[in-house]
């Protein structure tokens, strides 16, 4: 009987929490879809970094099992609240409240359990979507099939019931506290609007704007991790107080009998949301919370994939690179791969020179706006201890000035296809990096290089920032270009060979090269290299893929798996975030539509048209649902902004406007946001209708 | 203001299968300033002829006029528009807004019809002067007793000087006290400012301050009875000697 009764119960939950069932079906889909990558992946063992998706995944795993179990959570409470006269009768019926405790949990476990079904055959569709977007990133085919694997639906089938057993946690407790006229009472009681110090409350609201306004101002220039950390204090705390204030500052403004209250409808919905902020105050926060987290993971992961998009091609214009910290290097055993497995059509040995001086290392130093004083005195002239710390241990820069002669710069420029460059006798040139060429603008000013007998300066030719590699191969962030009788003068640092070649390079050339460097390793026992700090990352600092060989068509795959092992989890974290916060906010005021529908007939009485009363539910809901959207916008959006600057910044991806990426989340979560926003309208709608439909 | 005219309504709940008839073939007449009472057991069908009088139900066959003013023929808009301009209600849960103040409530009523705020401020102030209510505008509808919140919504009612006020059971939930200050508020109304009241009640005491009373049962008027100039407790003794007769039921008779 029991079970007949926990089955019905749960049909009837099912109807009145739509909204939260989807959720939950939602979560779990894309719970399948995510652990499908952990264990079903069919590119496993493709690509050096594969185990950094695992780890990504089961990280956001633990945060999303955590706010699921927070939500579940407040959804049983809440359902306990709505149904507390129902229990009142099954205790007055004589049932104990241990056989209703097992009844409602049942109840619930029911509803999950059907969630989780239907989530998990949604989630198998989903899990081919995502490995048909992996599948495009390596350049593989995929052709999209059904799969089950015990593990994926093991680890969902975990993870789900983890938030359940969280969630359930201290349910029985709560059912033994009960008393039957207190169950019986509290469906009829309304939410009593308690108005206390709301002359003083009030304050908080523009307190808190003015928090804000700091921040926006603020922020960026914090240096020292206790300031961030204070003002992230601070932020937590805006977002619980602004609610508060609000609540207060609309109701003084009611109470003093501002003007607005005396158009329209306003008086009432001001009221309205006036004591549904004050009461949902916490949630709110915790709300807004969501939000900004939300969209900062979503932004984040826009921003990589920005990165992707644009920076991977410039990051590796050679179709094969090879460094060798031995100067004398001819790179025979790598030609005669390359020439084994791939169709070559040039291979090109080539040397960076060094003058054995650091006057370079030290401008770059003490010039880029990365660095900002780090490397210069308080009189503002260079440290050069520092400096030569940097450059012995810091593996940024080599320890010398790289240069490189204009006869090997033209032809490299020839294989990329580049127009070559002229330089006259006593000139010299600078090749950098394309996001350094504001800071290098001057770099012509102060450089003072010498002839081939190190008597006359050469003066600055030009400065060239096209894609050359220059993340340790051809240089750190720098060549300096010389006309080749200066290399006279000079000695080689490091050799390096580029290879172009037909087609596509094999899935493992890069692999093979490795095997060879390490073979000769351990044959030549890593032997000192002619000049030691030979070899460098270059400053970017946001992803770097330093190796020795690089094999382009392997290098792109690799990165963009590694990055997806970001992206994927942080859009995982977002969407599941937005979906579990507007669904508190979606059963907040569906319950509240059918609990307060009084209020919608007595504004139907008072003569209002129906159409009036639907816009009066259309702003109230939007006014609901916009206000933690609003306030999570504006902190997640300076957080985001100063974030992508600097990504811009330390990556040199060519944005016109950082904020993009925001923006781009911000429409993506709209979206969700509309979708719940219409089935709320709609339900609400028949909610406060209902009686009128059933009588006609 | 003209009178307001009810012509042979009827109505039907229910499926082809399973009908019933709540209100049958009733026809009666209110003339302005009359304070006219509705009375009957329950399932007698009195609330559903206040409600088609108020619009929020339709009839299922005849005519109900207010004035020329055939309200059955109304659209739903237009509907809305007429309670909004010649309506007051008062209904035994009160039906106060929960989130306004008492004060508000009445405001917001006024606000709806697009007044102007020295207007509003004024009218207000007046009404709630009346109602004696003045002390207790700030409140919420919650921290009042029962008899406070339906004052309060008389004066929402009221406020907008209606054409009829119609109130289903307005003592219900009140105790002899406030209900009495309640009727007697009523019949101030209904003398100071000439409003034409229609009230439902079952409850004998509350239907002695009416000027004239309808009986119900089973759907249709079965009797009538005018004060005049009589004694309200002589016009009570004569309810509840209609009533005895009904309330004994006919079961008894047999």
């Amino acid at each position: 009987m029991l079970g007949k009764l926990a089955y019905r119960n749960m049909k009837r939950s099912a109807k009145d929490y739509l909204i939260y069932i989807l959720t939950m079906t939602v979560v779990s889909a894309l719970m399948y879809a995510f652990n499908s990558l952990i264990f079903q992946n069919e590119f496993t063992g493709m690509m050096e970094e594969d185990a950094v998706m695992p780890i990504m995944i089961g990280l956001a795993t633990f945060f999303i099992v955590l706010i699921m179990a927070w939500l579940i959570h407040y959804m049983i409470r809440f359902m306990m609240e709505k149904r507390g006269s129902e229990f009142g009768i099954y205790m007055l019926l004589g049932m104990k409240k241990r056989t209703i405790a097992s009844l409602y949990v049942r109840e619930n476990l029911l509803l999950g359990s059907v969630a989780l079904i239907i989530g998990c055959g949604l989630g198998i569709l989903l899990s081919q979507i995502l490995m048909s977007i992996m599948a495009s990133m390596i350049y593989m085919e995929y052709v999209p099939h059904v799969t089950f694997n015990h593990w994926t639906i093991l680890m969902t089938v975990l993870c789900y019931g983890g938030c359940y057993f969280l969630a359930l946690f201290r349910c029985k407790r709560r059912f033994r506290k009960m008393n039957i006229h207190d169950l019986m009472e509290s469906s009829r009681k309304n939410e009593e609007i308690k108005e206390g110090h709301e002359g003083i409350k009030k304050l908080l609201f523009p307190l808190s704007v003015l928090f804000i306004l700091l921040f926006w101002t603020v922020f960026t220039h914090l240096t020292s991790t206790g300031e961030i950390v204070l003002f992230i204090i601070g932020l937590v705390l805006t977002i619980y107080l602004f609610y508060m204030g609000l609540s207060a500052w609309i109701t003084c403004y009611v109470r003093k009998k501002g003007k607005g209250i005396y158009r329209g409808q306003n008086l009432f919905l001001l009221r309205q949301f006036a004591s549904k902020v004050r009461t949902m105050q916490f949630t709110m926060g915790t709300l807004t919370a969501l939000f900004t987290l939300a969209l900062m993971g979503a932004s984040l992961a826009l921003v990589f994939s920005d990165y992707e998009d644009k920076i991977l091609p410039v990051k590796f214009p050679f179709d094969v690179l090879v460094n060798s910290t031995d100067p004398e290097d001819n790179f025979e055993d790598e030609r005669e791969i390359l020439e084994k497995y791939t169709d070559t059509e040039e291979m090109y040995t080539y040397h960076i020179y060094t003058d054995e001086g650091n006057q370079v290392n030290t401008w770059m130093l003490t010039n880029l706006e990365q660095w900002g004083d780090m490397y210069r005195k308080n009189n503002g002239s260079s440290d050069m201890k520092k400096i030569q710390d940097m450059l012995k241990n810091g593996g940024t820069y080599c320890t010398y000035d790289t240069y490189m002669g204009i006869t090997d710069y033209n032809h490299l420029r020839e294989m990329l296809g580049y127009e070559p460059v002229s330089l006259r006798e006593n000139e010299y040139a600078v090749q950098i990096k394309d996001r350094l060429k504001d800071d290098a603008k001057n770099i012509g000013k102060d450089l003072k290089i010498t002839d081939k007998d190190g008597e006359a300066l050469l003066s600055f030719g030009g400065l060239y920032t096209d894609a050359f590699s220059q993340d340790g191969h051809n240089g750190g962030d720098y060549l300096v270009i010389v006309p080749d009788r200066v290399l006279e003068r000079m000695t080689p640092y490091y050799a390096e060979m580029a290879a172009d070649i037909k087609g596509k390079a094999p899935a493992d050339l890069q692999k093979r090269l490795e095997n060879l460097t390490e073979e000769e390793r351990e044959f030549d026992g890593d032997a000192a290299p002619a000049l030691e700090g030979n070899s460098c990352i270059g400053s970017d600092n946001m992803v770097v893929y330093a190796a020795v060989n690089l094999v382009r068509d392997n290098c792109i795959p690799e990165v963009k798996v590694l990055l997806a092992s970001v992206m994927l989890p942080m859009f995982y974290i977002g969407l599941v975030f937005v979906c579990v916060a507007v669904t508190v906010l979606s059963v907040q005021q569906l319950s509240d539509s059918a609990k307060y529908k009084f209020r919608y007939d007595v504004l139907e009485k008072m003569g209002l048209k129906q159409k009036e009363i639907c816009k009066i539910i259309r702003i109230q809901l939007a006014a609901y649902y916009l206000c933690p959207a609003l306030l999570a916008i504006v902190i997640s959006g300076k957080l985001i902004l100063t974030f992508s600057n600097f990504f811009v910044r330390a990556t040199g991806v060519t944005t016109s406007f950082p904020g993009i990426y925001f923006g781009k989340s911000i429409v993506l979560f709209m979206g969700i946001y509309i979708v719940y926003y219409i089935v709320t309208y709609v339900v609400f709608k028949r909610n406060v209708f209902l009686k009128k439909f059933g009588q006609k | 203001m003209e009178n307001i005219r009810v012509c042979d309504v009827e109505k039907y709940y229910g499926n082809s299968t399973n009908i019933t008839k709540a209100v049958d073939r009733v026809s009666f007449q209110v003339e302005k300033g009359e304070f006219v009472g509705i009375m009957g057991p329950s399932g007698s069908g009195k609330t559903t002829i206040l409600n088609m009088l108020a619009t929020i139900d339709s009839v299922t066959a005849g005519h109900i006029y207010y004035g020329k003013t055939d309200i059955t023929e109304l659209s739903e808009d237009e509907l809305s528009e007429f309670r909004k301009k010649n309506l007051g209600f008062v209904f035994q849960e009160y039906n106060l807004l929960d989130t306004l103040t008492l004060e508000e409530n009445m405001i917001l009523a006024l606000t709806l019809q697009g007044e102007k705020r020295k207007n509003i401020q004024e009218k207000c102030k007046k009404m709630m002067r009346l109602l004696d209510i003045e002390e207790i505008k700030d409140k919420f509808p919650y921290q009042v007793s029962g008899g406070q919140k339906q004052r309060c919504a008389c004066g929402r009612a009221m406020i907008n000087n209606p054409k009829l006020l119609l109130a289903d059971e307005p003592t219900g939930a009140l105790d002899s006290h406030s209900s009495q200050v309640l009727l007697e508020t009523f019949t101030r109304l209904n003398r100071s400012m000439g409003a034409t009241i229609l009230m439902v009640t079952h409850d004998a005491f509350s239907a002695s301050y009416c000027s004239r009373i309808l009986f119900l049962k089973d759907g249709k008027i079965f009797h009538e009875l005018v004060r005049g100039e009589k004694e309200r407790k002589v016009f009570l003794q004569e309810i509840l000697d209609v009533l005895s007769l009904t309330g004994g039921e006919m079961a008894d008779v047999r």
